[in-house]
């Protein structure tokens, strides 16, 4: 009898391993079976402006070579609707507008590739945004609540970028005559400029965060640690830069 | 009908003053235009929260004849007031017209160095009041009362826009929630540091910015979210 046993062991474990496995691989081709893939592409003109409004998910922008913007998303919810509108140079994807009324529709994580003049106007209530290779007018990115912002190598005259929770990534140059604006309300905002940068700073961290390293001189005003006012360089460019309980750094690039 | 059209028909319907004629080609556009009914939707929260909240300030039972004895009161105060003051006034002026100046050498150099002394205090209170220099600091605790008044204020609207996202929470999922309670948590958080720093410093313009910040955050954050 204990003989018999222990030979039908392995061949049970085997089988219970099998169902398993059978269980999992048919699990997870239904949940890719409910995703929706979205793949479009569009003719870009001279001043291609994107303007996209997500409820959740991630948001990735990149510029190629190309004078076409290609769209690619990930659908979480079957019964999400994404309905893009190309309105005369500006492409318009607004998740909120094309859901209204349907209740909770998960995340929908978009892709973009965009000529490299692109303006780009991105938000979402939750979820990273990364925005990468951009020299425009514009690049604007705000997080209702919680979500990283990656912006790197981006020379645009106007930056925005806004999260509560979360960390901001700057890398870029400041344009002459530009102005660009961090916010966060606990995370760390991290700004990567070339050392001749000229900018007019007011960063503030009650948090008493804030390194300035190569750029700091001594014309800067302070009060207490907690804010600083000045110019680097002849301060063609606005800088405004405010952290509530994180910790502000500039870095040379 | 168009949206221009449709958005100045909206309030009449709210108020209730509406025809059936306009009525039916509002709703009609209503049903295919979902800005406009936002906007309706909007405007009909607005108008009910404010009516909601009329039991606050209750109007008294013959609003127009309290109003016309409140300002009958207040003329009849300010006429007298008006002829006491000019009584008083010429009394002065004839009493000061009346009297014979006399004054010996003594009296007239005391006079001048009396007249000498109090010009020279006014210049010195007016240079320092006016040229920026404060004699005395605000009272602290009229600077902490404007702060708490403007937090209140601002504390209205957020109410306004929290009791929205209530309605509306339910249908979010779980994990939305979530989200929003701990960034909501975050920001009240600044806020609250915030007013600690200014009722322990009433003057410090970073925890007065930050305060003013962290409050258009949280309504930022109760406008977003009640659109889910």
């Amino acid at each position: 009898m204990k003989t018999r046993l222990l030979t039908w062991r392995p061949l049970l474990r085997a089988g219970f391993l099998s169902v398993g496995a059978l269980l999992a691989l048919v699990s997870s081709s239904l949940a890719i079976q409910a995703q929706q893939q979205l793949s479009k592409h569009y003719p870009a003109g001279k001043n291609v402006r994107i303007e996209l409004k997500n409820i959740s998910g991630t948001i990735t922008v990149e510029s190629w070579n190309k004078d076409e913007i290609r769209l690619s998303a990930t659908i979480e919810s079957k019964g999400a609707h994404v309905v893009p509108k190309q309105i005369n140079e500006s492409l318009v994807i607004d998740v909120m507008s094309d859901n209204r009324g349907l209740g909770d529709v998960g995340d929908i994580n978009f892709k973009l590739q965009v000529p490299v003049n692109s303006n780009v106007d991105l938000e979402t209530r939750r979820g990273n945004i990364s925005v990468a290779n951009i020299r425009s007018g514009l690049v604007r990115a705000h997080v209702s609540s919680e979500g990283d912002i990656t912006l790197a190598n981006i020379n645009a005259s106007h930056v925005i970028a806004q999260n509560v929770i979360g960390d901001i990534f700057f890398d870029g140059e400041f344009s002459s005559g530009g102005t660009y604006e961090f916010k966060s309300n606990k995370g760390n905002i991290t700004i990567r400029i070339p050392g001749d940068s000229a900018f007019r700073l007011v960063a503030a961290s009650p948090a008493r965060r804030i390194a300035l390293n190569d750029f700091w001189n001594n014309n800067f005003k302070t009060q207490d640690g907690r804010k600083y006012v000045g110019d680097v360089g002849d301060g063609r460019s606005s800088v405004s830069v405010i952290n509530f309980s994180g910790q502000i750094t500039f870095m040379r690039r | 009908m168009n949206c221009e059209t449709c958005q100045e028909l909206i309030h009449d319907l709210v108020d209730g003053s509406i025809s059936q004629r306009d009525e039916f080609t509002l709703n009609t556009h209503l049903t295919e235009c979902l800005d406009c009914e936002s906007v309706r939707q909007d405007l009909a929260a607005i108008v009910g929260f404010c009516r909601t909240q009329r039991g606050h300030y209750e109007a008294p039972p013959n609003e127009k004849a309290l109003w016309l004895r409140i300002r009958n009161a207040i003329e009849a105060d300010s006429s007298a007031g008006r002829v006491v003051q000019q009584n008083r006034r010429r009394s002065f002026i004839e009493r000061l017209l009346g009297h014979t100046w006399e004054l010996s050498l003594p009296q007239l150099a005391a006079s001048a160095a009396a007249i000498v002394v109090l010009v020279s205090l006014a210049t010195v209170v007016g240079l320092r009041r006016w040229g920026g220099y404060s004699v005395e600091p605000t009272p602290v605790r009229v600077e902490a009362s404007n702060i708490n008044d403007r937090v209140w204020e601002r504390q209205q609207v957020i109410n306004y826009w929290n009791k929205r996202v209530e309605l509306n929470k339910a249908r979010w999922s779980p994990d939305m929630r979530e989200t929003f309670e701990r960034n909501l948590k975050v920001i009240d958080q600044t806020v609250a540091d915030s007013l600690n720093e200014l009722n322990r410093n009433p003057h410090d313009e970073v925890s007065e910015q930050m305060l003013n910040e962290a409050l258009n955050d949280k309504l930022a954050l109760l406008k977003e979210f009640s659109d889910l």
